[in-house]
């Protein structure tokens, strides 16, 4: 009954995304602009660090090639969050405009109508193709077995990636239902751990290594999944669980921050969007 | 038991107090200064199976805040509401299923895609059945003529055309009970002909119960047969449309057109307003004056091309008492 119950919602599901797409089509040139636009933004930054890189053969023992690798773990993840979790990243508006007003009167889950009502497939794929890109031209060549048991782990790091960003994304979205409106500081503090976690977290001060395990904890994304492949000597700085525990830190933050949520939309019903 | 129960509803919001300037805007920051306001002040009333009923007041009266509390937008602070037997907020998924909202300020159609794309959305979030699905379609395309734009985008059509599909998709899953906020705004005189004939038949036909909130009169006078009025939060009138019309609209004007222009009429029990060549108006009171009496007189006296009596309209009975000039009282069997 419960599984019949999940197909239906995933029927659902793929009606909103056929809607979303067909939108998508609808502004076929300036979508693939925007999604070539956000592809050549990415690859510059990759393209200023293979320039620097190339000075250097190894820097603290990390070569080129497994840099990269772990640069692309932070592509692919924000390419599954963005697939999925759009409606999620652009949620205050929809509570400024009155919009969840509407989600309220159907028969329908709220988390599921926020993130089903919203697909942003540019930056799924300008983001996604440059994970790609990175990936196939490092994987193979930093000394990985791709056996089975290596595969679910990498596809279970890169979901545990995704969930955790989208729990930093939630977060700042419940926000919204008090009428405080973060974004620019979320950003802000996102994009910049995101960049600061393109380089192993090791080279960097003890304050930005603990920040970067325990308040944003970009380091799940890609530095310790990518120990576990690639095992290198610092990994010595930290302790060896952290290397397994990205789907756990996934799953965790996303409970806990469901249940801000619930908080959050019994507060949103006793004010409703009058507070803005 | 009513399909609809709302006892001693009671809704507060805790409002930021706002100061002026820059530096009252970075002092509300530091120290927020909260005002309660109270939205709902002990409304009951209810609702039987089948009743079209008039949410009318004045802004901010609270008709919003009942009806998003009706629909389960919003919690109350206290009070209960039941809707066909559930708590709306506390069941809000199974009370969605059931209840069908036309906001006519705010669409649920996607802009950029056509009607047929929303309409086929909406078969799948709802769950509707194949064959009530086509009925439906055939029904709103025959009252509502939407065959004819269905296939346009949505941003391409008028507003009466947006406003008939977005109708057409509140009800496109049968429900129990729909809640119009203000439907008709902006639309013009056919347009709103239109949508309150829908609004007629869909009642009639399916006996389904039907709450409007509207700043039209004539929407009320045409589609609901009793009239519930807010003010400041409170239900200061519960009752048929009629019945405040009758006690209310005691005042009747008495047009006549002379056959040459007369200086001065003297009519006693009325009273002239107006003056326009060769036509007068004349107030008077029905109960006081018998209008049979007024145009013996005239008759008498002079020649007369034309004679008609003007009913007050409803909307200005209500303007009166929004602005306190009527004061509903004890004796009208609705003033709770």
């Amino acid at each position: 009954m419960r599984n019949s119950g999940f197909l239906e919602s995933l029927n659902v599901f793929y009606q909103y995304s056929k809607l979303s797409l067909k939108v998508m089509l609808e502004f076929k040139l300036d979508r693939s602009m925007i999604t070539l636009a956000i592809f050549c933004r990415e690859m510059i930054a990759v393209v200023v660090m293979l320039l620097i890189l190339a000075r250097f053969l190894h820097i603290r023992g990390w070569d080129m090639n497994q840099l990269f690798f772990l640069y692309s773990f932070l592509f692919i993840s924000y390419s599954l969050f963005v697939f999925i979790f759009a409606g999620v990243r652009d949620f205050d508006q929809l509570v400024h405009s009155g919009e969840f007003d509407r989600y309220l009167i159907r028969p329908r889950g709220l988390l599921f109508q926020v993130v089903a009502s919203k697909i942003d497939l540019p930056a799924t794929l300008g983001h996604g193709v440059v994970g790609v890109i990175l990936f196939m031209n490092t994987a193979f060549s930093v000394g990985i077995t791709w056996n089975m048991q290596n595969i679910l782990f990498y596809i279970s790091v890169v979901v545990g990636g995704a969930v955790i960003q989208a729990s930093i994304f939630m977060l700042t979205a419940c926000m919204s239902f008090w009428a405080i409106r973060i974004e620019n500081i979320r950003n802000l503090i996102f994009f910049n751990a995101r960049r600061i976690a393109g380089y192993p977290i090791s080279f960097y001060p003890a304050f930005i290594q603990k920040m970067l395990i325990f308040i944003v904890p970009f380091s799940f994304v890609n530095y310790f999944p990518a120990q576990f492949f690639i095992r290198k000597e610092d990994m010595n700085l930290f302790w060896d669980g952290f290397m397994y525990m990205t789907p756990v830190v996934g799953v965790v933050m996303f409970v806990v921050v469901s249940l801000f949520w619930r908080f959050g939309v019994r507060s949103y019903s006793s004010s409703g969007n009058a507070l803005y | 038991m009513a399909l609809i129960e709302v006892d001693d509803l009671v809704k507060e919001y805790q409002l930021n107090v706002r100061h002026k300037g820059l530096l009252g805007s970075i002092r509300s920051l530091l120290i927020p200064e909260y005002t309660k306001k109270v939205a709902v002040d002990s409304i009951s009333f209810s609702i039987e199976k089948g009743e079209t009923v008039g949410f009318i007041g004045p802004n901010g009266a609270g008709k919003s805040t009942t009806v998003k509390m009706l629909t389960g937008i919003l919690t109350p602070t206290s009070g209960t509401i039941t809707v066909g037997g559930l708590s709306p907020y506390k069941d809000r998924k199974k009370n969605a299923s059931r209840i069908g909202v036309v906001f006519g300020q705010r669409t649920q159609l996607w802009w950029d895609l056509p009607v047929a794309d929303t309409f086929d959305l909406l078969k799948y979030i709802y769950k509707i059945p194949d064959n009530v699905f086509r009925e439906n379609m055939e029904l709103f395309s025959d009252i509502l003529g939407l065959q004819e734009f269905m296939k346009q985008p949505v941003r391409q059509l008028s507003l009466g055309q947006k406003m008939r599909a977005d109708i057409g998709a509140a009800l496109l899953h049968n429900p129990e009970i729909i809640f119009f906020d203000e439907p008709t705004i902006g639309l013009d005189v056919v347009a709103k002909e239109q949508i309150r004939e829908f609004v007629r038949t869909v009642n009639r036909e399916r006996g389904t119960t039907m709450l409007f909130t509207t700043h039209d009169m004539l929407d009320i006078e045409k589609t609901c047969k009793r009239m519930i009025i807010i003010d400041h939060g409170k239900k200061i009138y519960d009752g048929t449309v009629e019945e405040i019309k009758d006690k209310y609209g005691r005042s009747r004007v008495l047009r006549v057109e002379f056959s040459e222009y007369i200086a001065d009429v003297q009519l006693p029990g009325a009273e002239m307003i107006k003056e326009e060549g060769n036509k007068k108006w004349f107030e008077f009171q029905k109960d006081q004056t018998q209008v049979s009496r007024l145009i013996n007189t005239l008759s008498q006296k002079y020649g007369i091309v034309d004679i008609t009596v003007q009913e007050p309209e409803i909307e200005g009975v209500i303007r009166e008492i929004y602005q306190g000039g009527i004061d509903l009282n004890e004796t009208l069997s609705g003033v709770s």
